[in-house]
């Protein structure tokens, strides 16, 4: 146990008192807080009872976040001397947050969840502590039971900076009913995907519900079409790949399928409309985070009587966008061990699989294979594809500055299907602006 | 003319009533029927408002009055003997009243930067105070302009009798103007505090977590999982009514309080 | 005598008793009188000295200046100088001066152009559309309902300038989609199909969400204005045997006149702030359809952490702000 420092110390004498005179006595490498240098501390894997402190975690207000406060109990059963207070809110509140805890010596949080097109800019600025040496001394943690993708967004220069906390992998949500009428299969390809659409087009009932809302949404959709295409975002040297012929075919695919099969006027939708004519019966499949499965099929839910008539499966082409959020611990917290010893639980193989039961979308490809969480979640069909997605996907954007890459090429997107731009100048523009954002301009 | 103005307020109380209607039938409604736009009949379930009142939105209430009460207490006591000084002894000449409108002008992108770099340095982030000195950014203003021209309504003469009385100039304007430009200060208090109460940019920015202003709660309803419209109905009931009802209370007062020469640059 | 010392303004000292019975009033016999005070004399002056020197006054309005300094000036000064700054929150080690290139960088910015044309668009109709409505509204209300009814009427017409507009906007989103709003299932058995959120008419349907917020506003400062009018033109006006128009053309307007610059003024102001609408519901789009300066400011500085360039953005909106605003301060103030 690391002797917290100064301004640490008093609010940990004031809030743990019993848990101070347990640790008292350790000794090992005192920190400066605001120093981003990585505290690597010997007895990351220490036996529970001597770990202790007080953590404040900002998370999301999403039913994940629920789900990880109702298991707060069982942590404190094993660390009685953690006190784990989690700080719940909105996502563009949350991010301003995050930056603001980095910038304060005195930091907010000890523990934060990350956005992945976060990552790059908040390790590589320092503000993350790296956790390689952390999860080696963790007995048992399994760090490559996580998909390589889900791997690669938290490595950063060689270090890794987050644990995955949950995935939001897109897949195809589609109507089992009326694929079985149709005698329909998922499509595996860009073609199949129009040709399924169209047939199911019928009556009341459009195609495909899209999401051509500008910014994010657009390109999270499209660039599962770019992938089945045959296009890539960013080549091996993470120069932008955009400006190709499978990136123009692509959008032109996309365009068609929105003015063909979408629901008519839905240009401004993200995945909340989406979703919601897929559960009305308005729509007949629509691509969509893999974990929307369970939320559609829950009777009760937004799937309303359609409840247990939807299924997932890899989008056409079988490479997935992939999104996730990580846990990561801030360079500044002085509470990091503590921190450890709730993420390192809280992941750990075991629990990871209790926190899927209870509803938590995925990360642990042997939850995922798990027979037991099958029967108590929701079936085998549903974690056999969400791993399987997982497994053939790739994030957004990779490197600095993600978040504005992924806006300016959506803002193109959308440009075209609204027809300000032709398809060509759309992605000379994506191509362009997204080389520029990552190269710092 | 009398039957067309009836027609024609009767149509504008259905374009007003109509997304009020649409809410509170929403709060009421299952998410399958949340769905339907059709869904006209539906059995009622207190799901929604059970959710959202155990959600601590009554935290987000308090912080709402007390960030509203802090920001018109601190704006009147600020702003009424500046606005006096203004109107009536000429202080800071138009640059002052220029100045005034001005700021009321800012766009809160100008200065939600730097009062968020300051809330970051000075420790206030994440405080209800940080967030109160930001709504003074647009009350205040706004509430001295009022104000300045309430006074500028009061006649002179009035204050000059007093001085002639024996009143000292602060017992003039204490004994004899203040009275008369009450109900104007009641209006723009009231103003002020709805423009504080329905905020969110500032908020947003600088305070959260247990100190969430109402607007913020409300916001938090449109997640990375979805919009909760049902809760969300319930908590845009919840912020409206009270205001609904302060402002059936005092809207006669409101109404006269800006006529008596609070219109006017 | 207190009163009269080394005061040119005051045309007669005060009476003895006056400053007598109040001289902790006249506490800083040192300072000259500002040349402010000197070229405007109230009327009282040749009575009663109104305008006091320079202590007290400065007293009231010390206060005013202090806070709005501290949370306005100052901020304001800071923002202009990072907007002189490539200064982005998470690479604050990079910070370096870069004079007016983010300033040139907009002139070259589409999405920044289009978002200026958009808010300027937005601006101009919504503000004129709400003042219109609210104007006969305000005049309607005069006609309908005496008495209590009218009092709860007037209040419940004025409610939705008090709802947060993130919730506004939330509602409208779903309100007028396609597939999942009660407004096209009404319009549609009608034979209307209206794409609210396209591109054509997506900057129309937020000024639509716009006005039905703030319409109330204009109806309130304009019954405020009606309620104070003097009747007199209006009953000479009536034994003249004008009708309604002729009377509404010029007698109302005409005295309303004020009172419809200042409403439009401050909602003018206002709607140069709109945001909550297009984030909650188009994000900017389609394309660059519902831009505006505020939702940009908000993304560079806060989704991508340029807070330099944001405060550019920013700065370039006061800057045509006071040019509008200016010279219609001017001759309202004239009046």
């Amino acid at each position: 146990m690391r002797t917290p420092t100064f301004g640490a110390m008093a609010v940990v004498v004031a809030l743990v008192t019993t848990a101070c005179s347990s640790g008292a006595g350790s000794p090992s490498p005192t920190q400066a807080p605001v120093t981003p240098a990585p505290g690597q501390s010997a007895d990351a894997s220490a036996p529970p009872a001597t770990i202790s402190g007080d953590i404040k975690v900002i998370m999301e207000q999403v039913p994940d976040t629920d789900v990880v406060a109702a298991m707060l109990a069982d942590f404190n059963k094993a660390y009685p001397d953690v006190k784990v207070t989690i700080d719940g809110m909105t996502y563009d509140q949350m991010r301003d947050r995050i930056v603001s805890s980095f910038l304060t010596p005195q930091p907010t949080y000890d523990m934060i969840i990350v956005d992945n097109p976060w990552m790059y800019d908040f390790a590589s600025g320092g503000f993350l502590e790296p956790l390689d040496e952390r999860i080696a001394a963790t007995e048992g943690y399994a760090y490559d039971d996580y998909a390589a993708p889900l791997r690669d967004i938290a490595t950063v220069d060689g270090k890794i900076y987050g644990v995955p906390f949950y995935n939001y992998g897109l897949g195809l949500i589609y109507r089992k009913d009326l694929y079985q009428a149709a005698g329909l299969l998922p499509p595996t390809a860009l073609d199949d995907l129009v040709a399924v659409a169209t047939k199911l087009n019928t009556g009341g009932r459009t195609g495909l519900a899209m999401q051509p809302q500008k910014g994010y949404k657009i390109f999270e959709e499209w660039g599962n079409y770019l992938f089945a295409a045959g296009g890539s975002i960013q080549d091996a040297d993470n120069k932008v790949a955009l400006d190709s012929p499978e990136a123009r075919r692509a959008l032109q695919t996309y365009i068609d399928l929105y003015k063909s099969v979408a629901p008519a006027n839905s240009l401004n939708w993200a995945f909340d409309e989406a979703l919601r004519a897929v559960g009305s019966d308005q729509a007949a499949q629509m691509i969509s985070y893999n974990w929307m499965l369970p939320t559609l099929n829950k009777p009760g839910g937004p799937g309303g009587d359609l409840a247990g008539q939807f299924a997932l499966a890899p989008v056409p082409g079988g490479k997935a966008i992939l999104g996730a959020w990580y846990w990561s611990i801030p360079s500044n917290s002085t509470q990091k061990d503590a921190a450890w010893a709730f993420i390192s639980w809280l992941t750990s193989k075991e629990q990871d699989t209790q926190r899927v039961i209870a509803g938590g979308a995925p990360v642990r490809e042997s939850v995922m294979t798990d027979p037991n969480v099958w029967a108590k979640g929701f079936g085998q069909d549903y974690y056999e594809t969400a791993a399987k997605i997982l497994a053939n996907s790739a994030p957004l954007a990779d490197g600095p500055n993600a978040e504005e890459s992924i806006n300016v090429v959506g803002d193109a997107l959308n440009a075209a299907v609204a027809g300000q731009l032709s398809v060509d100048e759309a992605i000379k523009q994506a191509a362009t602006n997204m080389q520029a954002v990552l190269d710092g301009q | 003319m009398r039957k067309i103005a009836a027609l024609f307020v009767g149509a504008w109380v259905v374009v007003v009533a109509f997304p009020y209607l649409w809410v509170l039938a929403a709060s009421f409604k299952t998410q399958k029927e949340l769905i339907d736009p059709r869904s006209f009949l539906f059995v009622p379930t207190l799901d929604n408002w059970r959710e959202v009142v155990a959600s601590g939105i009554g935290d987000s209430v308090v912080s709402s009055v007390i960030v509203g009460v802090a920001t018109v207490t601190i704006s009147a006591l600020v702003a009424v003997p500046g606005a006096y000084a203004i109107a009536r002894w000429r202080a800071g000449g138009e640059v002052a009243r220029f100045g005034i409108l001005l700021s009321e002008v800012l766009p809160p992108a100008v200065l939600v930067v730097p009062l968020f770099l300051f809330a970051l340095n000075l420790g206030l982030r994440d405080t209800l105070a940080a967030v109160i000195a930001s709504h003074l950014t647009f009350v205040l203003p706004v509430m001295t302009w009022f104000m300045v021209g309430f006074f500028d309504g009061v006649p002179r003469e009035l204050e000059e009798q007093a001085l002639v009385d024996g009143h000292g100039r602060i017992g003039a304007f204490v004994k004899v103007v203040l009275p008369q430009v009450l109900p104007g200060i009641g209006a723009a208090v009231i103003f002020g505090f709805v423009l504080s109460w329905n905020d969110l940019f500032y908020a947003l920015i600088l305070a959260g977590g247990n100190e969430r202003t109402l607007p913020v709660a409300i916001a938090s309803y449109n997640t990375f999982r979805g919009v909760e419209l049902g809760q969300m109905a319930v908590a845009i009931l919840i912020s409206v009514v009270p205001v609904l009802i302060a402002s059936f209370v005092v809207q006669k007062r409101l109404i006269r309080g800006i006529s008596r020469g609070g219109l006017k640059v | 005598m207190i009163g009269g010392r080394g005061d040119p303004t005051a045309g007669v000292p005060p009476p003895p008793s006056w400053s007598n019975r109040h001289p902790c009033h006249d506490h800083d016999p040192g300072h000259a009188p500002s040349g402010e005070s000197r070229r405007r004399q109230p009327r009282g002056a040749s009575v009663i000295r109104l305008v006091p020197r320079l202590g007290i006054r400065h007293v009231f309005l010390a206060p005013l200046l202090i806070v709005l300094g501290g949370i306005v000036a100052y901020p304001l000064l800071y923002s202009l100088w990072l907007s002189f700054t490539n200064f982005n929150i998470i690479k604050q080690d990079q910070t370096r001066l870069v004079g007016l290139d983010q300033y040139l960088g907009l002139a070259a910015n589409e999405t920044y152009v289009a978002g200026l044309v958009n808010t300027l668009v937005f601006v101009g109709l919504a503000v004129a559309i709400e003042l219109v409505l609210g104007l006969a509204l305000a005049l309607a209300l005069q006609r309908v309902l005496p008495g209590r009814g009218r009092n709860a009427l007037r209040s419940f017409l004025l409610t939705p300038m008090f709802v947060t507009p993130i919730a506004v906007g939330l509602m409208f989103r779903f309100l007028l989609n396609q597939q999942l709003g009660l407004i096209p299932a009404i319009l549609e058995p009608l034979g209307v199909r209206i794409d609210f959120f396209g591109t054509q008419l997506a900057l129309f349907s937020i000024i639509a969400i716009d006005v039905w917020q703030w319409t109330p506003f204009m109806l309130l400062l304009l019954l405020a204005g009606l309620e104070s009018l003097p009747p007199q033109p209006f009953e000479a006006a009536k034994v003249d045997g004008a009708g309604t128009w002729f009377t509404f053309r010029n007698v109302t307007l005409p005295l309303l006149r004020p009172v419809i610059a200042v409403a439009a003024l401050i909602r003018g102001l206002d709607a140069f702030k709109v945001f909550e609408y297009v984030f909650a519901i188009t994000r900017g789009g389609p394309g660059s359809a519902t831009e505006t300066l505020q939702y940009q400011v908000y993304r560079t500085g806060f989704s991508f952490f340029r807070l330099g360039e944001a405060a550019a953005m920013a700065f370039v909106l006061v800057v045509i702000v006071l040019l509008l605003i200016v010279p219609l301060y001017r001759r309202v103030g004239d009046r």
